[in-house]
């Protein structure tokens, strides 16, 4: 697979913003792929893997986030990070229990 | 937000005597309780609401810090403490490893931005080796509050 470098902004919509939780599944999902992720909010720029650095993005809900990804699955892991920012129960439990 | 914004500094403990989890929260919501912070009345309920947020995955963050923590309706605004744990407890951290370093969190329901931006105080200064050494060391009230008042003052390398 080709290596690939794919951003994508999107709006939080969780209410209660980019917290713990969010945070842990943001870090299991960037640790489960094989691409570089970066968390850019409005005063932060946070590495995928790093949860001390995903929860100083202090990003409340309504305010926009910027994904960027590299590598072989870039694309693909922007499609499973993206739905987190809804905090969606579901999608939340999927990321932290998935293997 | 600085840490003299949000942190109790009456409720603050250096002498954690709890050894898991439950025990932990407890100790830490009744120093609240004791400072004058939280309504007799609310603590059980307070209590009850973290370990069910705890039961959602741990927040034990790493590096030997836990950041346990609820919305409540009994709080008007975003009240919190430091517990320091010398023998450490199991919380089922996130890297194995056990909690001497606890940050207790509680909101009012409609307040997150607040919630938000303790959490980011909390990481900043904790990436921080020194100023998480010395917490994890203080042993007293007094020295924790020292060390949370030279971080706010940019006294750390963060």
């Amino acid at each position: 697979m080709s290596e690939q470098k794919v951003s994508r902004s999107l709006v939080v919509t969780d209410p209660s913003g980019v917290h713990v939780r969010t945070a842990t599944a943001i870090q299991a999902v960037a640790r489960r792929s094989r691409s570089e992720i970066q968390v850019i909010s409005a005063c932060h720029k946070a590495k995928g893997t790093d949860i001390w650095d995903l929860l100083a993005l202090a990003a409340p809900c309504g305010s926009t986030i910027t994904l960027e990804a590299a590598g072989p699955d870039a694309g693909e892991v922007l499609d499973a990070l993206a739905p987190i920012f809804t905090g969606d129960e579901t999608v939340l439990l999927a990321a932290l229990r998935k293997k | 937000m600085k840490f003299a914004d949000f942190i109790c500094p009456e409720a603050i403990r250096a002498d954690l005597a709890a050894v898991d989890k439950e025990g932990a929260i407890r100790e830490i919501v009744k120093s609240l309780q004791d400072a004058g912070k939280i309504d007799p009345g609310e603590n059980e309920s307070i209590v009850k609401a973290i370990l069910k947020r705890e039961e959602l995955g741990s927040t034990g963050i790493g590096r030997g810090v836990a950041v346990p923590h609820t919305k409540h309706p009994s709080v008007d605004r975003l009240l919190a403490t430091v517990a320091v744990s010398r023998q450490g407890v199991d919380f089922t951290s996130l890297d194995g490893e056990t909690v001497h370093l606890f940050f207790l969190l509680i909101s009012p329901l409609d307040r997150p931005g607040d919630h938000l931006r303790a959490l980011e105080n909390i990481s900043r200064q904790l990436r921080d080796d020194t100023f998480c050494r010395f917490l994890k060391q203080a042993k007293s009230q007094a020295d924790i509050r020292t060390l949370l008042a030279e971080a706010d003052n940019n006294q750390f390398g963060s």
